[in-house]
């Protein structure tokens, strides 16, 4: 085991303790609850099915969250790049009828361009104009938003206003076999399209020198730059990836989960993605595993909801809860450093984390002029 | 030292006997309804949007109180058909074998359900199941129920116009489904009846019918009524969920400053919505509802008594007062009120037919 995992466990355990204590404060005993919670989405092999469809594009939220992050951006802009990635893969799945061999692949490299494209806008605007990305890919989320409502309200509507024609059954990741195989869970092959994102992702990072190059980006834009990396090109590739990530989870919620877009809804799962990320430390498998238990809280909900007395407003608080402080494992980490640190007379380097890099680095958010310290910082070699 | 302690200790308890009030507020059933002796387990699945909506969920919800049976809703995490279903089955594996869902968006899962759960009952409102094709399956074991909201936009804007006499009228609507649409094309209708045949002059332009496109932009909403009010509209009628409490807070705002505007409510009584705790004035001129806690009351009855109508499609019109204005209008004139009366005497009779669907003659 190593650190940066025990942290989250710990995290997830603090979280759970926290889900507890406010199910005892509003008169629920939380080992029932806690039983329900898991069972419901684990109790069957439906419901195993479920938990994992659930997880699936949070796993992608969470890996696009994860990758901008490892390259010091903080990408935002999930929900709209789901939308428009989820959108974009709609169109081609409603407008052709390829078989679906041809016709699925294709789909998702759609879904993962549309992503990407939207994502390179706040990349190109962060790397030429030094424009925050948060600011501009936040932003992006409201033009996806109206762009999906205006165009699915105007050329794909079946008889309903509010979503998109249903797509063929030849037009989505479901799969009968993988149904019936989990007791016709609506589990679906967007799953194995995941999976195989967080092991290329993986690689990409840890195994490339494209990785390297992203990593000391995000490190310190400044000595990479020295290092002869093109800093402004690793930016817009590096947004443009996590983009593609995000839009992957569209294809997989609105032509797996679903098979239909739903217009006038911002998906949650971009936000949740954020989460996801902090929880499984930035990393590809940590996001994975992370996502599992997010999917896992969420399908358990519903379960918990109706065999206790606890109302669904209070579940989702106490599902909230538990987020919130799985998600703050930045604290753990330094508790946990604080500890060792006066048990040990060694001095520990400070763990990375991406948010902490954040945190050390020349941050200039583009609308505010760098304070004196930034201005100290900043190397003098290269200007 | 010790004081301190006791102190805390005594602000944890009272935190904490907060808390447990809360957990303990039991449902009190409502008294527009009999409660009936059942111990039918009757579940609800909310639609998006939350349990106190105003409309749909709150409606379809305080009819399942008031039965009385013992009773619970789930509030999905999304809103496609396999969020539906999860919390179906979770209803389902908890007991609960009568399923009440309010909402269009609710009719593929449903069409799954009931086969799926084939021992459960399902009452859909607003809906039929099918399998994405649009062509209705009703099973055995549920009911589809669909309301005449096209009528009761009728009276809303008949009544509406009896009283003020003459200005210009607005719609704002939320997304365009039919629902929306059959108010709005009611309402017109109503107006367009008011000024042909009992000697109003009201006028509803072009430009103040808008579809806002969504069910939850309360900010918008309140742009929109601002923007109409400000052109010299007199009264908007918004079929928009949370965009018309946002056109209720504008009203609001402008009746505390001395101008005359109004709102005309949907789905339930929105009287005490628009209601100023200072002047003990509501802005609320009327609601045109639809009695779906009725529906759901009467589902529930009808299968306690043995007669659920499974396999049927059943419409809440004038003819069963399933749809009408509210029994209370305070800022309605006797004279307005049984003049709309005795017009809905004549729907319900057939003499005045309301066309839901638009010929061409309304507007959008």
């Amino acid at each position: 085991m190593n650190r940066k995992g025990l942290v989250s466990l710990i995290a997830v355990f603090l979280g759970l303790i926290a889900g507890a204590v406010f199910m005892l404060l509003t008169g629920h005993n939380p080992f029932i609850g806690f039983m329900f919670l898991f069972q419901g989405g684990t109790l069957t092999l439906e419901r195993l099915g479920n938990t994992l469809a659930t997880s699936t594009p949070l796993i992608l939220t969470g890996l696009s969250v994860a990758f901008a992050f490892r390259t010091g951006l903080f990408n935002i802009g999930t929900p709209g790049q789901m939308l428009f990635g989820g959108f974009c893969a709609t169109v081609v799945g409603l407008s052709s009828d390829l078989p679906s061999a041809v016709l699925v692949p294709l789909m998702v490299i759609t879904g993962f361009l549309g992503g990407a494209l939207f994502a390179a806008v706040p990349g190109i605007l962060k790397a030429v104009f030094n424009v925050h990305e948060v600011v501009s890919s936040i932003m992006m989320n409201w033009i996806g938003y109206w762009i999906v409502y205006y165009t699915v309200k105007a050329y794909f509507t079946g008889n309903m206003e509010t979503e998109s024609r249903l797509l063929p059954n030849s037009a989505t990741l479901r799969s009968p076999w993988l149904s019936n195989l989990f007791g016709g869970s609506y589990i679906n092959l967007g799953l194995l399209v995941a999976i195989l994102a967080v092991l290329i992702i993986a690689f990409i990072l840890n195994q490339t020198t494209f990785g390297y190059e992203l990593k000391s980006v995000g490190y310190n834009r400044h000595a990479a730059e020295y290092g002869g990396i093109s800093v402004n090109k690793n930016i817009i590739f590096s947004m443009m990836i996590a983009g593609g990530l995000a839009g992957l989870a569209g294809v997989v919620q609105y032509a797996g989960n679903a098979n239909n877009i739903q217009i006038g809804v911002m998906p949650t799962q971009g936000f949740d993605g954020i989460a996801v990320s902090l929880l499984g430390a930035n990393t590809p498998i940590g996001s994975l595993l992370a996502a599992l238990f997010f999917g896992l809280l969420y399908s358990g909900r519903g379960f918990m909801n109706a065999m206790t007395e606890i109302p669904p407003e209070i579940a989702d608080t106490i599902i909230a809860t538990i987020i919130y402080f799985a998600a703050t494992s930045v604290l753990v980490e330094r508790l946990l450093d604080k500890i060792l640190k006066s048990r040990q007379a060694t001095k520990k380097p400070l763990i990375d984390s991406a948010v902490q890099n954040t945190d050390n680095n020349n941050t200039n958010y583009g609308f505010m002029p760098p304070t004196e310290e930034e201005k100290e910082n900043v190397p003098k070699g290269d200007e | 030292m010790k004081k301190k302690y006791f102190a805390m200790l005594l602000a944890g308890i009272m935190t904490t006997s907060l808390f447990a009030g809360c957990a303990q507020k039991k449902q009190t059933a409502d008294s527009r309804f009999n409660p009936i002796k059942t111990d039918l387990k009757v579940g609800m699945v909310t639609d998006a949007g939350t349990i106190d909506d105003k409309s749909f969920n709150q409606g379809t919800w305080e009819g399942i109180v008031g039965s009385g049976a013992n009773s619970k809703y789930l509030k999905p995490t999304g809103t496609t058909e396999a969020d539906y279903l999860k919390e179906i089955a979770n209803l389902y594996d908890a007991g609960y074998r009568f399923i009440v869902t309010p909402g269009f968006k609710f009719e593929t899962a449903i069409f799954q359900a009931q086969d799926k759960h084939a021992d459960a009952k399902f009452v859909l409102i607003d809906g039929n199941p099918h399998s994405g094709d649009y062509n209705p399956v009703v099973k055995e074991n549920t009911v589809a129920i669909f309301f005449a909201e096209h009528e009761s936009g009728f009276l809303a804007g008949l009544a509406a116009s009896l009283q003020l006499k003459e200005g210009d009228f607005g719609f704002i609507g939320g997304m365009e489904i039919p629902a929306v649409q059959k108010f709005n094309w009611g309402f017109q209708q109503g107006v367009n009846y008011a000024n042909a045949n009992l000697g109003t002059k009201i006028s509803l332009k072009e430009e103040n019918i808008v579809y806002q496109g969504s069910f939850d932009n309360v900010a918008a909403g309140q742009q929109l009524a601002a923007q109409m009010y400000d052109r010299g509209v007199k009264a908007i009628f918004t079929a928009a969920g949370g965009v018309g409490v946002g056109a209720i807070t504008e009203a609001k705002e402008r009746a505390a400053g001395g101008q005359e505007v109004w709102i005309i409510g949907v789905d339930v009584d929105q009287y005490s919505e628009g209601l100023d705790e200072a002047t003990g004035k509501s802005i609320i001129l009327t609601s045109a509802m639809k009695y779906i806690d009725q529906a759901a009351y009467d589902m529930i009855k009808a299968e306690t008594e043995g007669n659920f109508p499974g396999g049927q499609t059943l419409m809440f019109d004038a003819k069963n007062n399933g749809i009408g204005i509210p029994a209370e209008n305070p800022n309605l004139s006797a004279e307005t009120v049984a003049t709309t009366n005795e017009i809905f005497g004549k729907i319900k009779s057939g003499e005045i037919v309301v066309a839901s669907e638009n010929d061409g003659t309304l507007v959008k």
